[in-house]
């Protein structure tokens, strides 16, 4: 079997198990009753937003080799520069806090732990009566790919293990060389800036602060999961710090954007919390 | 840059209070002057995914000068780019990188490297911008004529003066490691694994015969040959020896299944499956661009040469015999061959492939646009004439017989093709560069060559598959003659090992995220050899994988520090001198290939019979000319800002060496 075809099912089967126990611990079986009778009406609700999705989503697949070699010709060259802002704070991140065991864990984390939470608000937050926040996560998630891949295109950068392999160890990739084969897939493996992992990550984590109300629950293990993710991205050697800061303010920047877009049509401000 | 921002800055604060306290002469004669700051260099690498081992010299230098008070900048940029902005736009400052010869070879070789006529033009040729026209093109000149003892000088002084002006610093010669597995292909070498030799030398092993499940019992015994070659193979070199031998006894064994597995079996079996992390022959099939090629042991596989060397070993190829005619003339006689389309390959094809090398555009341009890779080889050559169907005149350029052969190892081009191709390149109907034909930037797509193997698909940064070329010599010849008993051999000059083959019908090269990942996919039994370069990372994995063993060889590509002696102060010997002595080329083999390189002081250090004594490293701790400033990786900074100072650099009070005006 392929590295790729392996790691994709196992991923399916981890991701899906725990899905179904997240989903009746947090959401709980009557709103994923409803959810269930309400399914079609539901989708159909948010299918502007999700379109926009689709269509961010299709174009990152298709355009992304391209505007990888626009950035490779035209880009701002700027590998040094993070490097001389920063200098080796990642690979004191790896010499202090680097174990077996850590690694273990934040590689997981990187791969499961990430899909899960990207995975899991959306069926929340369809499960809940009004689709104005589900609305709102899909558009901070299109916000978030589409101002990414510009970033991309604009600003060409190495991540740390590409640039002082003596320092920072590869760790994802030199033990679990299969995942590459998987992030290769969905991400320039080799272009940085910003963390589009970190993004995603903070974005589920500030819509969980936010929504505390509906799901005291997973607020908690949103937050925990996202600042693992966070951490992982560096712990890995994968990202510089400065990538993750600008993923952090990325992710800030599409939930206050998607707030704007998603009331300017017409809901009501205080659905969200007032439900219960 | 930063200077002229800060000199505006200077000016714009002081211009009102010049005017107003009226000594305006003075102040001008101040602001006027450039104010020195902080020397800024960049150095250019490859990064670790796809070369492990140059990022860590350029850290190791980067590291070096900051401490010496220069402002070291890594730029990590993927090879293709960095070939072209290092090769073709001549924008750098430092870069590190290989030298393209995969193989040790002759002295000749820096005549095109550092010649001085070159300095004008594109390409691998002398890309330092170096000039040193009484002393290293004296030699460069003499050593391609003289012979004998009188050569043997010549080339001793050259690595001399090379090694004093350092155009470039080498480094390290690599050992070319590759991970390979046994169970469907065998005769790995340990000279030459992955040279066109070594591809075409490999056999089908035997249970590789049968069918793709046959793998599984065989590797029982893989598994224990492996370990103990593992253990040998990281010793050394010597132990190596062994192996090949071994390999040739399998060979003597297959040979009468041969026939056999070499016809119609296709299919899973007879396909050499190769991962690489270099995406740049899944992209490009153009044997003469500069940033496309490594060694170019695929483009050679595509594209015959007229002859091959194989191990030291000149072997016919093309040609299938050639003398001397007079002082300057070689006379060749071609053998019978096809291009992949059909058309046979004439003597005009030759006489054109010398004439289009040395200029793309066929005279058609103001000035000529020579080929950025062969430049050396084919300068050799004053002109090539078609002399009747078979046979091809070259004249040479009063050179000696060695530098002769070297350029008998160009790609042969077909007429057809290439003639469509010396027009100016243009992007949608307008011209970009006169300087630039579409032969220079052509991604030669199908390739259409008259080598040992085709094209056949590619999907550019994943995967390319050539296939066998059963027309090829190789095989036709081997065919044919075991039918007839013609008279003359058609294969005379061509070794055993090469005859009737490739043994592999189809050969896949698919592109991996890392070495670590390439070596993963020969342990896991997805590939059967490793092409790139393996890194501290992944070399050890490869003991811990149970069917998967090192093989290495000797490499010609060595580690070099390229500097751009066109820009100050890098234009000045003292000054590099003080950078080469910055490097550490011991603990860099240590620590950068994990002990898999000999360091070394001359660029001809793969052929040890033409370096003199005192430019051999041997044994030594410390580079024979330049050696390190400090003890095994720790730098004494204040000695070598010493060794600047006297050279005339000058530092401010933070430490900062000072950029001298450029």
């Amino acid at each position: 079997m392929s590295p790729l075809l392996s790691v994709v099912s196992s991923l399916a089967l981890w991701v899906g198990s725990a899905l179904l126990v997240a989903s009746v611990a947090i959401i709980g079986p009557r709103r994923l009753y409803a959810l269930w009778d309400d399914l079609r009406d539901r989708l159909w609700e948010i299918r502007k937003p999700l379109a926009a999705l689709v269509v961010v989503l299709i174009a990152s697949a298709i355009g992304r080799g391209s505007l990888q070699t626009v950035s490779e010709l035209f880009g701002l060259q700027l590998t040094w520069a993070i490097y001389a802002l920063e200098g080796n704070f990642v690979a004191w991140v790896q010499a202090t806090f680097g174990s077996p065991r850590l690694t273990m864990y934040f590689s997981s984390v990187y791969v499961y732990g990430y899909v899960f939470l990207l995975a899991f608000p959306f069926l929340a937050y369809l499960a809940l009566p009004r689709t104005t926040t589900v609305k709102r996560l899909v558009v901070a998630y299109a916000l978030n790919y589409a101002i990414g891949l510009v970033l991309y295109t604009v600003v060409f950068a190495y991540g740390p293990r590409n640039v002082m392999p003596d320092m920072v160890t590869s760790l994802l990739f030199t033990h679990n060389p299969e995942f590459m084969a998987l992030t290769g897939e969905v991400n320039e493996p080799t272009n940085v800036f910003p963390s589009l992992h970190t993004s995603l990550s903070v974005t589920v984590g500030t819509f969980a602060v936010l929504t505390r109300r509906e799901y005291p629950l997973w607020t908690p293990i949103a937050a925990w999961l996202a600042t693992s993710v966070v951490i992982a991205t560096m712990y890995l050697g994968i990202h510089w710090l400065t990538d993750v800061i600008a993923g952090t303010a990325l992710a800030l920047g599409a939930v206050s954007l998607s707030y704007r877009l998603v009331d300017g049509e017409g809901e009501v401000e205080n659905d969200v919390g007032s439900e219960e | 840059m930063t200077r002229q921002v800060s000199r505006r800055e200077l000016l714009a604060g002081t211009g009102i209070a010049a005017l107003s306290a009226g000594c305006l002469g003075r102040t001008r004669n101040i602001a006027g002057r450039d104010r020195p700051s902080q020397l800024t260099l960049e150095i250019n690498a490859p990064p670790a995914d796809r070369d492990p081992n140059a990022i860590r010299i350029a850290r190791h230098l980067a590291e070096n000068l900051d401490a010496v008070g220069v402002d070291a900048r890594i730029s990590t940029l993927g090879q293709t780019d960095l070939r072209r902005k290092v090769l073709i736009n001549h924008n750098f400052d430092v870069y590190v990188g290989q030298f393209r010869e995969a193989e040790p070879f002759d002295p000749d070789a820096m005549y095109g490297f550092t010649h001085s006529r070159f300095v004008a033009e594109a390409g691998w040729q002398n890309p330092f911008g170096f000039t040193d026209i009484n002393g290293v093109d004296e030699l460069l000149a003499s050593q391609r004529r003289a012979e004998g003892d009188d050569r043997r000088e010549a080339v001793a002084d050259l690595q001399r003066t090379l090694g004093e002006l350092q155009p470039f610093t080498v480094v390290a010669f690599p050992d070319p490691l590759t991970a390979v597995r046994e169970d469907r292909f065998e005769n790995w070498t340990n000279r030459q694994p992955l040279s066109v030799g070594g591809l075409l030398g490999l056999e089908r092993s035997d249970a590789a015969g049968g069918d793709a499940d046959g793998n599984t019992t065989e590797s029982g015994d893989e598994t224990v040959d492996g370990g103990t070659n593992e253990t040998a193979g990281s010793d050394g070199t010597a132990d190596g020896g062994n192996e090949t031998t071994d390999g040739n006894e399998t060979e003597g064994g297959l040979i009468d299944d041969n026939p056999l597995t070499d016809g119609d079996e296709a299919g899973d079996a007879a396909t050499l499956r190769l991962v690489t992390t270099d995406e740049r022959i899944t992209q490009n099939w153009n044997p003469i661009a500069a940033e496309y090629r490594r060694y170019g042991t695929f483009t050679s596989l595509l594209y015959d040469r007229l002859a091959l060397v194989d191990d030291g070993e000149v072997i016919p190829w093309l040609a299938a015999d050639w003398k001397r005619v007079g002082d300057a003339g070689i006379e060749i006689s071609l053998r019978e061959a096809d291009w992949h389309d059909g058309e046979p390959v004439t003597t005009e094809d030759v006489a054109f492939t010398y004439e289009f090398l040395r200029d793309t555009s066929m005279g058609t341009t103001e000035s000529p646009v020579p080929t950025p890779t062969f430049r050396g080889r084919v300068s050799a050559v004053e002109s090539a004439t078609a002399v009747d169907e078979t046979t091809v005149r070259l004249t040479l350029d009063d050179v000696n017989g060695a530098v002769g052969v070297r350029a008998l190892q160009v790609p042969i081009l077909p007429k057809h093709v290439w003639e469509e191709r010396t027009g100016m390149a243009t992007i949608a109907g307008f011209e970009f560069d006169a300087e630039t034909t579409e032969a220079v930037v052509t991604n030669n797509e199908n390739p259409i060559g008259s080598g040992p193997v085709r094209f056949v698909e590619a999907s550019p940064e994943e995967s390319v598959a050539f296939e066998r070329n059963p027309d090829h010599f190789l095989v036709r010849s081997a065919d044919g003659n075991r039918s007839a008993g013609d008279t003359a051999d058609p294969l005379a000059g061509i070794p055993e090992r090469f005859r009737g083959k490739p043994a592999f019908d189809r050969l896949e090269i698919e592109v991996m995220g890392s070495d670590v990942a390439a070596v993963q996919a020969v342990g896991d039994g997805r590939a059967d050899a490793t092409v790139s370069n393996l890194g501290p990372d992944s070399v050890p994995r490869i003991g811990r994988e149970a069917d998967a063993r090192l093989v290495t060889g000797q490499s010609g590509g060595f580690y070099h520090v390229g500097y751009n002696t066109r820009r100050a102060p890098l234009s000045n010997p003292r000054f590099r001198a003080v950078l080469a002595s910055l490097i550490d080329k011991r603990t860099l083999v240590d620590a950068a290939f994990d002990g898999y390189a000999e360091p070394a002081a001359s660029p001809l250090a793969a052929t040890p019979e033409w370096v003199p004594s005192d430019l051999l490293w041997e044994d030594r701790e410390a580079d024979p000319v330049h050696p390190f400033v400090g003890e095994s990786g720790s730098l004494d900074a204040e000695t070598a800002r010493d060794r600047l100072r006297e050279a005339g650099y000058r530092f401010d009070e933070e430490g900062q060496l000072l950029a001298p005006g450029r």
